[in-house]
Order: structure tokens, then C-alpha cells, then sequence
């Protein structure tokens, strides 16, 4: 049975192929996957020479537990007419509520203040354990949200921009794909430098000009400023990515398409709404799971430009391993981004992997 | 209208074009500047002299990185590593690639799942557990970057040239099988040199993945800093008048290490946006 045997022969040469690149794996992903869910229950040190203990879930509990408490008003008898009333602060007017520190629990595990806000007239406080690390989730759903959208609308312009026929279409296109090669961290560095808190930097420059800020807007050290200038840094290096993503996905709209709907009078907005949009839908869900992978777990623009001042998830979980040597806490961080990614990445397969599971 | 229509064109395509370029112009500028020019307010969009306002270039930047050790050893360091990687990548990417789009094998389905899930494999999450075993084995640093830049080298390179050989005639395979020629025989010496231009666009991005990365580089690196990769070199900087971050270096370091990467690019253009949209297309 000459054809069975080669079947046999085919499978075994495949399985040899294959090793190198699964042994390979193995070793530098699965293993220590499976190392890294283990040492999260532990609170295992780096290089320390204390024991280690199996703590269960206590990690996660301190990384994630938070609590919104009502702040009660401080009150004050006035002098002038006998009753109770909210004290105000003399210097800027506002009413003063009792201090956060006394209302937040403070057993088994101190919670500390995240952020105050104010809902029908009452105050409340959110307080976490770890405060940084919500922050930090916080901060890159912001960034990845706000980033992904504008990336996705300023890209597709782009890309029908690019897919009309012009001359200088090549080299526009090269153009398109110097952001995307370029060094994160060196692009990092010229957006920090363009972005100095005073005229010596180019923004600073040019709103000044325009009478804005005085050219002393601190983008990079106010905290209003910090996660929008990261979003601007990031807009600008990938927005070409997913244009090259999108006007591939433009490309293989056949152009017929466009010259039936021309002669039955459909005007260039409708064409784009009935065909453009339909037909670009797998480029775009792709593009768009690639991209929102991609900045959950941004991690060069955060520490070349933030440092330790503010944290994106993959920041703080490099922070606590190299910084406070908390291996064990460090791990479970890793975990939980690696359990929001997976929930993206299920979303993917069932795009992508039915294109090519039919053989 | 017609005229009207191409002027606003013209002028959108000025504006892309601006806005994805003009952060390297600023680059260039400030990279001619001396310390006392880089303080100027507000800032000269052509270097000038402080006093008289007239253009003056300054090379001193340059000057002063050509002579930093630690720059020209990341130099160094980047090149094995990215060089390294890309090689490993290939050999054992093409392999699994050939496995999977031309070989029929039970548990071909389950085998390119894991592949394709690892494409998005989050490098953050293994770093505390890879950062273990680095420290465990005393691993040279730049092995441990080779070696552990597969996460997301080889995932991609398998799964854009399976694609590939999937694209191959069967015939090729049959016609050698007749021959007598193994698998393996087939491979290296037919099918091999057809995948040459697809082996060129795969190893290109993953040069340029490599030459990138930070986050390993940087972890890895904080007890050996020999062995520093120009990223990681370029975010420690510290300048010879270090009296704040010498930007002005930074700048001339940033258009040095930027220019090889923007030639490769504007060489293999083509194939790097092939490449690049492989996976996101049908077909």
C-alpha cells in the first residue's frame, strides 16, 4: 500500500517541521504562562531572601478591590442663627466634607483615596487598595477607546484619500509607512521634546502664537494632559498602520461595483454607505482587534514619556517587578491583562479563523 | 469646479503628508542645534543664531554621539539581536509554515489555532515569569532577547508563509514525490526558493520588530547594561553637559538610528505592505 505509507511519511515529516518552532514556544511563552499564573497566588519576592508563601487569590483582592463611600458634610453651628449648617471652606467657597482617610475602611487592608466626585448634591469618595493599579486600567481604557477611535476615523480618510488614482500614489504611500517603522521610543522622544512645557517646544511655540496657553501648557506634567498628549503620540504612529490595513481591505472592492451604482444615480455618500462601508467590514473589525490589542497593552510611550507618574496597566506590572521586586503581585497583574486580551483575542479568532479553517 | 476639486486635493494629500513627516523635520532641526539654540524661545523652525537670528548648523550632536560608548554599543547589540532573530525566526517559521499550508497531518486544525492565538500573545504578561528563569539560568542577556523575541517573531512569520506555501501549486510537491524525493528534499529545494520573496517580507518586519522592542530589552538588561539595544540606549541617555535631558543629542541619535530603518522602507515598500496586510484580507 505505496499511498499509505506515504500519508505516514508525509505526517511524520510534518510533525518533524513543526517541533523546532513548538519546542521554541514552548519555552519562551507557554512555560512561563504557566509559571506566571502560579507565582500570582504566591507572594513571591525577586532576589529577596525572604520565604515564599501560597496566598491564594490574595493578589487580585488587593489589586482590584475598591469601594465608593458617602462622604458626610463637616458641620457647623453659625454664630448667627442657631442651627447646623455645612461648613465652607473662607478661602475658595467651597463646602467641606469629613476627610476621606476617616471613612474609608482601613481593615484587614488600608484603602486609599482614587477620586472624589459629586452626585445629587451629596460627595462621595472612591477608595481601592491599590489605587495606582485602578488608575492604571483606568488610564489605558481611556487611552485605548479614545485612541482606537480616532485612529480608525483619521485612518479610513486617509485610506480613500490614497485609494483615488493621483500621480505620487507610491510615494505617498511610503510616506504613510515611516511613522509606523520608526523606533516607539525614539518617536517617544521627539513627541517629548515637542511637547516641553514651555516655548522651547514646538507646541508651546505655535499655541502661543495663536494667544493659547502663554506657551506654559505643562502637557506632560499636568494631569489633564498627560493621557490626551499619549493619545495624540499614538494617533500619530499607528494612524497609517490601520490606513495601509484599510486600503488594503478598498482595494479588493471590485470597481464595478462603484460604476453600477454610478449609472443608477447613486451619489458618492450613498455609494459609500451601501458599498464602501458593507464590503470594508472584515479589514475593519480586523484592523480594529489588532489596533485595541495592540494599546491594552501600550507600554514603550508610557514609560519613555510618564515614568513612574502615571501607569498604564503594562507600566505598573513592570514597576512592581523591577521597581518594588514584587514578583508575586507583579504576576497577577500579567494575569489580568492577559485575561482582558484573551477576551479581545476570542473575538478575533472567530473573525479571522474561519477565512482559513475550510480546507 | 474641476480645477477646484484637484486644488483641495492636493491640499488634503500637503496635509497628510505634513502631519505624518513634520515630527521628523523637528527632529532634524533641533538635531543642528546647540544647547543654547535648543533654549531658545520660541522655538526656531531652522536653527538660528541665539544673538544675530542668522541660520547657523551646528554638528556638535553628531560630534558627541559618534563618541558615546553606550550608543554605539546598542548599535552593536541591536544588530546581533535583530539579526539573530530574524534568521531564527525564518528557519523555524518556514518550517512550520510548510507544515501547515502544504502537509497534511492530523491536528493541523488545533496546531494552527495555537499559532494564530499566539500572534497576539501579550508579551507583558510572561515578562515577570521569563525575567525568573533569565535570572534562575544567569542567561546572557542577549541570548535571552533572541531567544525570546519568537513570541512575537515566529508566531507571524509561520502563519504569513503557511499562507504562502498554501498559495503554491500541489503539483510541485506530487511531481518531486514522483522523483522519489522526500518531503524535506521537496521543501528545500523547490519549494524554497520560491517562497524567496516572501521570506524577504516576513524577515524584513521582523527585523524591524526587533529592532523596535523595548519592553524585554529593557527589563533584561537593567543588571547588564553592555548590553543595552539603541532603544533602550536612547531612553537612558545622558548627555556630556548633562545639566537636564540632552535632547539635543537625543535628536541627532533619533535621526541616525531613523534614516537606515526610512531607506529599508522606502526600498521594500511593496513587500513590507504586503506583509503587513497578509492576515487582514481574504485571499
Amino acid at each position: 500500500m505505496p499511498k499509505l505509507k506515504l500519508a505516514i511519511r508525509e505526517e511524520k515529516t510534518a510533525y518533524k517541521l513543526l517541533l523546532p518552532a513548538f519546542i521554541i514556544l514552548i519555552i519562551v511563552a507557554i512555560y512561563p504562562l504557566g509559571t506566571v499564573f502560579y507565582t500570582s497566588l504566591t507572594d513571591k519576592r525577586f532576589a529577596g531572601t525572604e520565604e515564599t508563601h501560597f496566598v491564594g487569590f490574595e493578589n487580585y483582592k488587593r489589586l482590584l478591590s475598591f469601594t465608593i463611600k458617602e462622604l458626610p458634610p463637616v458641620m457647623t453651628s453659625s454664630s448667627l442663627i442657631d442651627k447646623l449648617e455645612q461648613e465652607v471652606d473662607p478661602e475658595t467657597g467651597e463646602s467641606v466634607y469629613e476627610k476621606a482617610i476617616k471613612i474609608l475602611p482601613r481593615e484587614p487592608i488600608r484603602y486609599k483615596e482614587l477620586a472624589q466626585f459629586n452626585l445629587f448634591e451629596k460627595q462621595y469618595v472612591i477608595g481601592a487598595t491599590d489605587p495606582d493599579f485602578i488608575q492604571a486600567i483606568g488610564n489605558t481604557l481611556q487611552f485605548t477607546i479614545i485612541s482606537v477611535l480616532f485612529e480608525t476615523i483619521l485612518g479610513l480618510g486617509i485610506a480613500l484619500v490614497v485609494n483615488s488614482n493621483f500621480k505620487g500614489r507610491g510615494a505617498m504611500r511610503a510616506a504613510m509607512l515611516v511613522p509606523w517603522a520608526v523606533i516607539t521610543v525614539v518617536s517617544a522622544k521627539i513627541w517629548h521634546w515637542m511637547l516641553q512645557s514651555s516655548r522651547v517646544g514646538l507646541f508651546n511655540t505655535i499655541l502661543a502664537k495663536f494667544g493659547i496657553g502663554g506657551g506654559q501648557i505643562a502637557f506632560l506634567s499636568e494631569e489633564i494632559w498627560q493621557i490626551p498628549s499619549m493619545i495624540v503620540i499614538d494617533v500619530w504612529k499607528t494612524t497609517p498602520y490601520m490606513a495601509l490595513l484599510l486600503l488594503a481591505g478598498l482595494q479588493i472592492i471590485p470597481m464595478e461595483l462603484y460604476e453600477a451604482a454610478a449609472i443608477d444615480g447613486a451619489g458618492k455618500i450613498k455609494q459609500f454607505i451601501n458599498i464602501t462601508l458593507p464590503l470594508l467590514k472584515p479589514a475593519l473589525a480586523v484592523a480594529l482587534i489588532f489596533r485595541t490589542l495592540d494599546a491594552l497593552r501600550v507600554f514603550d510611550l508610557f514609560q519613555v514619556i510618564l515614568g513612574s507618574r502615571e501607569y498604564s496597566m503594562a507600566t505598573y506590572n513592570y514597576y512592581q517587578l523591577i521597581g518594588n521586586r514584587a514578583m508575586g503581585y507583579s504576576s497577577a497583574i500579567g494575569v489580568i491583562i492577559f485575561i482582558i486580551i484573551f477576551a479581545f483575542a476570542i473575538l478575533y479568532i472567530r473573525v479571522l479563523g474561519g477565512v482559513y479553517s475550510s480546507e | 469646479m474641476k480645477i477646484a476639486q484637484k486644488v483641495l486635493f492636493c491640499f488634503i494629500l500637503a496635509i497628510i503628508i505634513i502631519y505624518l513627516l513634520f515630527p521628523f523635520y523637528w527632529a532634524l532641526n533641533s538635531s543642528f542645534k546647540t544647547e543654547a539654540q535648543l533654549q531658545m524661545m520660541p522655538a526656531t523652525f531652522i536653527p538660528r543664531d541665539p544673538l544675530s537670528g542668522n541660520i547657523s548648523f551646528n554638528l556638535i550632536n553628531y560630534k558627541s554621539i559618534v563618541q558615546n560608548q553606550e550608543f554605539l554599543y546598542g548599535l552593536i547589540n541591536s544588530s546581533i539581536v535583530a539579526i539573530s532573530t530574524t534568521l531564527l525566526a525564518l528557519v523555524a517559521g518556514s518550517f512550520a509554515g510548510f507544515a501547515i499550508g502544504k502537509l497534511r497531518f492530523r491536528g493541523k486544525q488545533p496546531s494552527m489555532y495555537i499559532i494564530l492565538a499566539m500572534t497576539m500573545f501579550p508579551q507583558i504578561t510572561v515578562l515577570t515569569g521569563l525575567f525568573a528563569i533569565i535570572n534562575a539560568l544567569k542567561l546572557e542577556p542577549r541570548f535571552s532577547m533572541i531567544l525570546t523575541y519568537m513570541i512575537f517573531t515566529l508566531p507571524f512569520t509561520t502563519w504569513v508563509l503557511a499562507t504562502f506555501f498554501k498559495s503554491l501549486p500541489t503539483s510541485i510537491l506530487e511531481s518531486s514525490q514522483v522523483d522519489g524525493a522526500t518531503f524535506f528534499q521537496t521543501f528545500y529545494r523547490i519549494l524554497l526558493p520560491l517562497t524567496a520573496p516572501a521570506l524577504v517580507t516576513t524577515g524584513l518586519l521582523a527585523f524591524i520588530a526587533s529592532w523596535n522592542e523595548y519592553l524585554f530589552a529593557l527589563t533584561f538588561t537593567t543588571i547588564n547594561p553592555a548590553a543595552r539595544t539603541v532603544p533602550v540606549a536612547i531612553a537612558f541617555f545622558t548627555g556630556y553637559i548633562a545639566r537636564q535631558e540632552p535632547f539635543g543629542e537625543i535628536m541627532a541619535a533619533a535621526v541616525v538610528v531613523t534614516v537606515p530603518i526610512v531607506v529599508l522602507v522606502l526600498i521594500f515598500q511593496r513587500r513590507i505592505i504586503r506583509g503587513l496586510t497578509a492576515g487582514s484580507v481574504k485571499g
